[in-house]
């Protein structure tokens, strides 16, 4: 009994030291707000790279230029796959490892800031040789994405815009005028349709990132220019509604019946076999349908024009670089910053993206007319002539709000299982409690 | 009588004598269920096994087809060939540092789990101990606690032993969610060894260790594949781990590098096809030199004695 009891004790000594030893390696860890130090402005310094992978080749080039200025300043490169560059960023924020620098999009830009990640940079931009030297709208959706007031939290380097893709020699040969408007692209949709040879006259997303498509959709269509009516959406607005029963009506009619698990991959990839009429992509699939179709069967313009007579669409992310406040190095690290969104490596950068540059002196290079998809996104944006309706970005919700919690109900109603109204609404519903849950936090 | 029915039966059939008057030995009649499978037709068979392969082996086929055409080919066939895609991920992209890492970490993770799963099958197969049911429990219920939900507290542990960047962190993770399965399946084949030849190696002077390496570990060795090569399979395609403890270029695995071939915007179906199928070849290899074992190991490991 006594030998008993004593092997009892001592399991329960060993268990309790154990949850003790553990609990105290776990709080030693520091996370993301700590606040870091301004360093000397040599050494070494990490970059997450938040599209790693196809943008390795560029940045290792952007990087040695910044190693051979800055001979005392050596960057480590991380490329981060896109798909998971959130959850690696919200494991470092949790555990501790965040980088110095790292590239953060406008989609995910508020849920960073919110766990007190970011370094504020407005003060560092305003001396710096950046000032002035940055696209206004770009400044605005990352300052607006941020939510948190005037308050910038990255440098804005590059944006994307959405592109109607569609296929010339298909529409030469029905007799069909470029998809510019809306009626336009239903009867182009309808007329390049022949489902029993397997031709179609478009491709719908119905997997991931469905929604921003469909949204974009919707308020093209309708020419609704504002997310928010006051403390409520525009999004289940009757005209919305009716747009969006309309282009799901597409699905299965004019689509291939696969396209309810479309993610991008596979629309490209569909598209690009050469059988599909249209495709609603943003301008970063453009070497894809180059090196597929080849040159001359193929063109890429803005969103088609609505009811208004008006282009409407959505804000499209705005790719920037952050400086992370638990740097021990922010002098190099901003540095660095300030070298990738110059006009020489912020040009470099996009032309190799096939995006439109967020520094003012690479948006005029030439390269950006050598390719009329870019030219044609670069003056719908710049020339006044498309209205952005701006989604909230900035509701730290906004990234399950409009992914985990909505794509499948988009594939509901693709599939008829909901309606138009029930989907709008219950997302509505969503938008609104986030927005006023953001506001009660003192925020707007 | 004998005479007869050898006759009969056109040939003698070889068994022990039994005497005059004995019965005659008959033929080995096969299992009934044998017989019903021969009587089946062969196209019952091979038609389903032939529609089952067909959805297994094409997907592989569009791997393959992608990874060897040209880019912007919309050929069915493989033809004209190209190696671009291959050695583009294998120098370009580093997926010959991805791979050696991979192998890294599939190796040691193999290697670590048979070695504890060993020690700890053979303690739950050999001794009674108070809490060896709790424990047996534990070990199951491990097997429902998903690897995101440990990923923030094995980062912080990782990161105070100043094991993040390290291919260690990601072998002692694989192996600490690989044990559990592990060590349940080594403790059942251990208990299909009979405890008397343990005992008759003890009589002759071995020591417990010794009577396990001399008599036991060679009986085990279906297990040891089974349990080594589900442990090297699943380090080597994990994905998660790998992504979350290592932060530098050249400590990444196959896993992470595919993914990284997926961009926001686009993608190169050529390049990721040609990765797909460099991640692939090992783990077919394992599976075409192990398969017997490991078929024979997982029913043996099934049998509790």
């Amino acid at each position: 009994m006594n030998i008993s009891k004593t092997l009892r004790g001592r399991a329960a000594t060993a268990v309790s030291l154990t949850a003790v030893l553990a609990l105290g390696a776990t709080a030693c860890g520091d996370d993301g707000s700590s606040s870091g130090t301004e360093g000397s402005g040599k050494g070494e310094i990490t970059f997450w790279d938040n599209n790693g992978g196809p943008r390795t080749a560029i940045w290792t080039e952007i990087i040695k230029d910044f190693e051979k200025k800055n001979p005392d300043i050596k960057v480590k490169y991380v490329p981060i796959p896109i798909a998971d560059v959130q959850s690696k960023y919200d494991t470092a924020i949790a555990g501790g490892g965040l980088p110095d620098v790292g590239g953060v999009g406008t989609a995910y830009l508020a849920n960073i800031v919110s766990q007190e990640a970011l370094e504020p940079i407005s003060d560092r931009l305003e001396k710096s040789s950046l000032k002035g030297k940055l696209v206004d709208n770009m400044v605005e959706s990352v300052r607006s994405a941020a939510g948190r007031g005037d308050d910038m939290y990255t440098v804005p380097t590059s944006a994307n815009n959405g592109a109607l893709w569609y296929r010339t020699d298909l529409f030469e040969a029905a007799k069909l005028e470029a998809p510019t408007t809306w009626p336009k692209f239903y009867e182009a949709a309808d007329k390049l349709t022949d489902a029993k040879n397997n031709k179609f006259g478009y491709t719908i997303r119905g997997g991931a990132g469905s929604i921003a498509q469909a949204l974009d959709a919707i308020y093209g269509q309708t020419g609704i220019t504002d997310f928010w009516d006051g403390e409520k959406t525009t999004l289940n607005d009757p005209k919305n509604v009716a747009a969006l029963e309309k282009y799901a009506a597409l699905f299965k009619k004019t689509t291939p019946a696969a396209d309810v698990n479309n993610d991008f991959t596979k629309m490209v990839a569909q598209w690009d076999t050469g059988t599909i009429g249209m495709l609603s992509h943003n301008l970063g699939s453009y070497q894809d349908h180059l090196k597929a179709l080849g040159e001359g069967k193929f063109a890429g313009i803005p969103a088609p024009i609505g009811e208004g007579g008006t282009r409407v669409q959505v804000s499209n992310p705005v790719d920037g670089l952050g400086l992370f406040r638990s740097s021990k190095n922010k002098n190099a690290a901003w540095k660095f910053i300030e070298f990738a969104a110059s006009h020489e490596s912020n040009s470099k950068w996009n032309k190799s993206a096939g995006a439109i540059p967020a520094n003012t002196e690479a948006a005029k290079d030439p390269w950006i007319n050598e390719t009329e998809p870019t030219a044609l996104a670069a003056k719908a944006l710049t020339d006044g002539s498309t209205k952005i309706v701006d989604l909230p970005y900035y509701l730290p919700d906004w990234n399950n709000i409009s992914k985990a919690d909505n794509e499948p109900e988009f594939q509901k109603l693709l599939l008829g299982k909901i309606t138009a109204k029930a989907f709008l609404d219950t997302m509505a519903d969503e938008l609104n409690a986030a927005q006023k849950e953001w506001k009660e936090l003192g925020n707007g | 009588m004998t005479a007869a029915l050898v006759e009969k039966n056109g040939a003698h059939t070889p068994g022990p004598s039994r005497g005059n008057d004995s019965p005659p030995p008959s033929s080995p009649r096969r299992p009934k269920r044998e017989r019903a499978f021969d009587d089946v037709p062969r196209w019952q068979i091979y038609v389903p096994l032939g529609i089952y392969l067909l959805f297994t082996l094409i997907p592989f086929y569009w791997m393959l087809l992608f990874a060897v055409r040209p880019a912007g080919s919309t050929s069915l066939v493989p033809w004209p060939m190209t190696g671009d895609h291959f050695s583009k991920v294998w120098n370009e992209r580093s997926f010959a540092l991805f791979f050696q890492n991979s192998m890294i970490v599939g190796v040691a993770t193999l290697i670590a789990t048979t070695l504890v799963a060993l020690a700890g099958g053979y303690a739950l197969a050999r001794f009674d101990f108070k809490i060896k049911g709790a424990f047996m429990l534990a070990l199951l219920c491990s097997q429902f606690i998903p690897g995101a939900l440990m990923l923030v507290p094995l980062f912080e542990i990782f990161k105070n032993l100043q094991m993040i960047n390290s291919l260690g962190s990601v072998v002692i993770a694989e192996t600490v969610f690989q044990l559990p399965l592990s060590i349940i399946l080594i403790s059942g084949f251990i208990k299909n060894v009979p405890v008397s030849l343990e005992e008759a190696a003890w009589v002759d002077g071995c020591s417990r260790f010794k009577a396990f390496c001399a008599v036991v570990l060679p009986l085990l060795r279906p297990g040891l594949i089974a349990v080594g090569s589900f442990a090297f399979v699943h380090s080597w395609n994990h994905f998660l781990f790998a992504l979350m403890f290592l932060s530098e270029q050249d400590k990444q695995t196959i896993p992470v590098g595919l993914n990284t071939l997926i961009g926001a915007d686009s993608v190169d179906l050529g390049a990721l096809a040609a990765g797909g199928v460099i991640a692939a070849v090992p783990v077919v290899i394992v599976f075409a030199f192990i398969q017997k074992w490991l078929i024979t190991g997982f029913s043996a490991g099934a049998v509790k004695g």
